[in-house]
């Protein structure tokens, strides 16, 4: 698997997908949904997976000594690794952002707090259940995967904008160390189901993949 | 002692079907695959690789079933599939250093040797190589993890001659110390003159003959003197003038 990775990451890795790992600087623009912010982490997956099919990727994985099944394990687990990195970097960004901005600014959506991490959590397990295993049902058609996966995503940003304007639910908006606090549940729930729903993704693609003849 | 052994396989498709193939290669052998385009070699090829899958039959690596021991398969074949396609714009170097990691018994030494017997230049990206350099780099990567067996599919199609005979003098000099064996599909008869041990010719799908090039030549001895003849007499279809009209 470290070999499937390393290759991953010298040969198929997109220079995009590494730039848009520090999708946390958008946490800095005034008035702005962040959430947006991680379509662009999915955006630079989507490059990595069609560098992969234009430098034909699955013709070098045939001649290796490695089964069918554990490239695309390694394509998933290099998938995850990208977006969990860019959530860990998109911290430092959010702790300035709410430094720079009071509480309650931001009028585009969420604040740059804990809830904003769970809805990335749930944007990225979204986009793993539809973009993953659609690409592996034929291991070439990555813009109709892409599409279908930010339609989506999209769905998921609408709910970041759309939260902060329900009634009662203000402390979801919150910055402060008590609302961040009552956020952390949420949080845990969203960590989980991307868990789950990336396990999901990864084991629906590699049933999908081995179906394909190449 | 065979290496490899293919039985009764089988892959249907629409307008297709690849009918109960069967045929072994020896250690030490060249076995030229040969059929004209369209006739199923890359299809069995992409099948004992695993690639397609078949909808029967069975490959066998030194004896034993490869769906149970795919990885000691995959590390003991070189592979060439019609040439470098992949990563043309990385250097050799990238590719080398992201291949190496997959073989446990890779020998550095061995790669230098190959690369500066062949004029490879690690530095050179893909797309700068030669159709020939490219099957050389992909012949060098699978000789420095000592691959048993090479899959060559179509080799030295699209290459002038003197790249052909250079390569065809390569393949002889692979399988000189009878340890190492090669399968070779190609449709240019006058390549397996020069290097195949053992014939193996596939029409429409079935195979018509396996065995020796002199068992070959003896079977079909009422069909011509060279193995194009031979070739060219089995394969033509009679065709009708009018119909072309």
């Amino acid at each position: 698997m470290t070999a499937l990775l390393s290759k991953q990451l010298r040969l198929v890795c997109h220079p995009m997908t590494l730039v848009f790992l520090l999708a946390g600087v958008f946490f800095l623009i005034p008035n702005y949904p962040y959430s947006v912010a991680f379509f662009y982490v999915t955006l630079g997956i989507f490059f990595m997976f069609m560098n992969g099919r234009e430098q034909r990727d699955a013709d070098y994985n045939a001649i290796l000594p490695v089964r069918k099944a554990d490239t695309v394990k390694a394509a998933c687990l290099f998938t995850a690794l990208v977006e969990l990195c860019s959530l860990v970097i998109a911290v430092p960004f959010a702790v300035l952002s709410a430094r720079i901005n009071p509480n309650g600014t931001n009028l585009a959506g969420l604040d740059a707090n804990v809830t904003l991490f769970a809805i990335a959590f749930l944007l990225f397990a979204v986009f793993n259940i539809v973009f993953l295993p659609s690409f592996y049902r034929t291991g070439y058609k990555v813009g109709v995967s892409f599409l279908k996966a930010s339609v989506c995503v999209a769905a998921v940003v609408i709910l970041d904008v759309a939260v902060t304007h329900v009634p009662g639910l203000g402390w979801l908006d919150g910055v402060d160390t008590a609302s961040c606090l009552r956020q952390l549940p949420i949080l845990a729930v969203c960590a989980a189901v991307y868990a789950i729903m990336t396990l999901l993704a990864c084991r629906w693609s590699i049933k999908r993949f081995e179906k394909v003849d190449l | 002692m065979n290496v490899l052994e293919v039985e009764g396989l089988r892959k249907v498709y629409p307008a297709f079907t690849l009918q109960d193939v069967s045929f072994t290669v020896p250690e030490g052998a060249i076995v030229g695959f040969i059929g004209r385009n369209g006739a199923g070699k890359s299809t069995t090829l992409k099948s004992i690789l695993g690639l397609v899958h078949p909808d029967g039959g069975m490959v066998r690596w030194c004896g034993e079933d490869v769906k149970g021991c795919e990885k000691t398969f995959k590390e003991n074949i070189g592979v060439v599939l019609g040439g470098v396609d992949f990563y043309p714009k990385k250097k050799l170097r990238a590719i080398t250093a992201a291949t190496k990691k997959f073989y446990p018994n890779w020998d550095e030494a061995k790669y230098q040797h190959y690369c500066k017997l062949f004029s490879l230049d690690s530095e050179k990206r893909v797309d700068q190589l030669s159709s020939g350099m490219k099957v050389k780099y992909l012949i060098a990567l699978a000789l420095s993890h000592s691959a048993r067996l090479l899959i060559l599919d179509e080799p030295t199609s699209g290459l002038d001659p003197v790249s052909r005979d250079e390569l065809v003098t390569l393949f002889r000099s692979i399988v000189a110390d009878g340890k190492r064996s090669i399968l070779f599909s190609t449709h240019i008869t006058s390549d397996l003159e020069k290097c195949a041990s053992h014939i193996t010719f596939i029409k429409d799908g079935a195979i018509v003959h396996t065995g020796t090039v002199a068992g070959f030549m003896e079977a079909f001895a009422d069909r011509g003197g060279t193995l194009e003849d031979i070739i060219i007499s089995v394969e033509r279809r009679e065709l009708d003038d009018g119909a072309i009209i």
